[in-house]
């Protein structure tokens, strides 16, 4: 499929919000960001914080509406036909998710049991280095996310939502905080019921709450399991998995966890269809029935490109295009020398790996660990590998929870091992030592409760691989000649 | 962060009079915070973000209030409070410095930044200064990476900041609260 950068060719004088928003998503323009100008459509220099009424006049909350005329498994099943997969990272396909909540039971009238208390556990807990996209959406259209929030809500009948957002995130909370006291005050949430008590295919009024919880600076956090113990008040120690949060999650009860872009997606994949959304992005091309990367996706793009920024691209677009054409190449006219794929985790694009596609292929494809939250971070040729390793390897030192002894120990030493292979202290057989600490540390599966290790093994690993040459030259051999010192040789 | 352990069991809690968490917190976490959640242990992290709102930091009386307030056992609240890096148990200065030093930031010049703060406020990383205005630390990733280097002063995020912008910056912080 021969890839349409999106937009290039439309770009637009910058412009506050463009009243033709809603034309432009259907005609293939921006959609999460419609409403925050952004490059290549609007100069980012304009971006306002959008208030519920300019989100309803520009055609917020009608996605909401039209969910509400469907009963909830239409919806749930409208998801799953678009194949939205999950954005937070792991890319587990969102409809699906939701169908592993507990089957609700339904009478001779065809009313549905009461679902109990159920909740959805919304993941803005966003601290990967190299991603800040979601940063964007709750900086200047929160609406567009609260939306979202009380469509997953309905098609899972989920009476509390919970916005799990990072300590740093001062003012995004704060913005959230005040869409949602709009968001209660025109009667999206609260007792009255969604939309201010509107009758629902389902029956009835649906109603639901929303609230903000802060995090306190640990990015374990984002883990799903670690997020519902921070919610709990505990320390943020991933849980063993089964049971699933859509089982057994929040204080118990079935939970749904979700990130903050794909609950984004949601209003627009009900107001224009399951079959609008396919139409963007790229299907897998790997063998076997691998799913696709449909939709558009968030990119933020950091490091030394001239001008860095969260770009919406359809999945499938190639890292070069990305970089040379909506970022303006590599900053000071330098060569590209490698790119981390999509958050620290995800491990390294060498430099012969350019033109990587970006879908959720580009894991299998190019040895990384995935597509992770789709933040290249790009590096200039000038740019010192040895030090990328060590700066990832400290974090993840600094961030590994401390319950699993293979991550806590092992993210330690790989970090002191790199610092003395960038300090030039480490011998030859130090290299080998570093990539079986890396590797025995995270191997999925089995090794630790989470996934932090395998991040840590993968960016370790890949980065060692794909620039053996430039370590190598950094460490003393482990045999060194030795000088004779007895005998007839040691007077010469 | 999360693995210290060291022997608090003989730790002698110094007490004033005035409690930490006032009657008007009290009532804020009981009028729109514990509604919220299941359980109690569950508003404890609003409860901390308070305390340290309100005092800068989060001192032992304070943990020991919370805990009575929220009906859980001390060892509960230092667990989660000694857990999450942003909850300072002990005194810091008033204004808070953070410098980014995740993979973007330090790419595009951090340590340069980390130098000037440390030049202009004569302390190094980790210290406070000695009239107890700026407390200075490198933090990992605050998403900011589009505009790196990133600091976070107090609550104010700056994004490409320069070593030459950093002097005038830490001389007009304006008042945390």
């Amino acid at each position: 499929m021969p890839f349409h950068p999106q937009g290039l060719t439309s770009l637009k004088p910058s412009g506050r919000v463009n009243p033709n928003l809603h034309a432009l998503a259907h005609g293939g323009g921006p959609i999460l960001t419609k409403r925050i100008p952004s490059w290549p459509y609007a100069d980012p220099k304009d971006r306002l914080i959008v208030s519920y009424d300019e989100y309803v006049k520009t055609g917020g909350y009608v996605g909401l509406r039209k969910a509400l005329a469907m009963k909830p498994d239409a919806v749930t099943e409208e998801v799953k036909k678009s194949v939205l997969r999950g954005r937070g990272g792991a890319g587990f396909p969102t409809g699906l998710k939701w169908t592993f909540l507990p089957k609700l039971a339904t009478n001779d009238q065809g009313q549905e049991a009461d679902p109990g208390q159920r909740y959805l556990a919304v993941n803005a807990d966003e601290s990967e280095p190299g991603t800040f996209k979601d940063r964007l959406l709750m900086d200047y259209d929160p609406h567009l996310l609260l939306e979202g929030i009380a469509i997953a809500c309905y098609a899972c009948r989920i009476k509390t939502a919970f916005i799990f957002i990072r300590g740093e995130y001062h003012h995004q909370a704060h913005v959230l905080e005040q869409a949602i006291a709009e968001a209660y005050q025109h009667g999206v949430f609260g007792p009255k019921g969604l939309l201010n008590g509107e009758n629902t295919a389902r029956g009835g009024s649906f109603s639901v709450d929303c609230h903000v919880h802060r995090g306190a600076g640990a990015y374990i956090c984002g883990e799903e399991t670690a997020l519902l113990e921070g919610l709990e008040g505990k320390r943020g120690w991933p849980r063993i998995k089964p049971p699933f949060p859509a089982v057994k999650g929040l204080f118990g009860k079935p939970t749904i966890i979700n990130n903050v872009e794909t609950l984004a997606h949601l209003p627009s994949i009900i107001e224009f269809g399951a079959d609008w959304f396919c139409k963007q992005g790229v299907a897998s091309t790997l063998p076997g029935n691998n799913p696709p990367s449909f939709g558009t996706k968030l990119m933020g793009v950091s490091g030394h490109v001239a001008r860095p920024g969260v770009y919406e691209c359809e999945l499938g677009i190639p890292l070069r295009v990305l970089v040379e054409e909506l970022c303006g190449g590599i900053r000071n006219g330098k060569r590209f020398k490698g790119a981390i794929a999509g958050g620290v985790s995800m491990g390294i694009l060498g430099p012969d790996q350019y033109d990587a596609d970006m879908d959720f292929d580009i894991g299998r494809k190019h040895n990384v660990l995935g597509l992770g939250t789709a933040g290249p971070t790009i590096f200039d040729e000038d740019t010192d590998m040895v030090a990328v390793a060590r700066n990832i390897a400290r974090f993840f030192k600094h961030e590994s929870c401390g319950q699993c002894t293979p991550c806590r120990e092992g993210s330690g030493w790989l970090y002191q091992l790199l610092g003395r292979i960038e300090e030039g202290h480490a011998k030859t057989r130090d290299l080998d030592l570093a990539l079986e600490i890396a590797t025995s540390m995270g191997s999925m599966p089995g090794t630790t409760i989470c996934g932090l290790a395998d991040g840590n093994n993968w960016a370790v690993r890949t980065i060692m691989n794909k620039y053996w040459s430039e370590f190598e030259k950094r460490v003393q051999p482990t045999h060194v000649a030795v000088k004779m010192t007895v005998g007839a040789s040691a007077k010469g | 962060m999360a693995w210290t352990t060291k022997d608090s069991g003989g730790m002698k809690v110094a007490r004033r009079a005035e409690p930490y968490l006032t009657q008007a917190m009290r009532d804020e976490l009981t009028r729109d915070i514990l509604p919220r959640y299941e359980t109690t242990r569950a508003a404890l992290l609003p409860t901390l973000h308070m305390l340290q709102h309100k005092h800068g930091w989060i001192p032992a009386q304070a943990m020991l209030e919370a805990a009575e307030f929220l009906k859980l056992a001390p060892a509960e609240v230092i667990d989660t409070a000694s857990f999450y890096e942003e909850y300072w148990l002990k005194p810091k200065g008033k204004h808070l410095v953070q410098v980014c030093r995740s993979i973007a930031c330090e790419f595009c010049g951090q340590p340069e930044i980390t130098q000037a703060v440390r030049a202009k406020l004569g302390i190094d990383v980790g210290e406070t200064t000695d009239d107890g205005k700026f407390t200075l630390i490198e933090l990992e990733c605050i998403g900011a990476c589009a505009g790196a280097p990133a600091i976070l002063i107090d609550h104010t995020l700056h994004e490409g900041v320069t070593p030459e912008a950093i002097p005038a910056l830490l001389d007009n912080v304006p008042d945390p609260h």
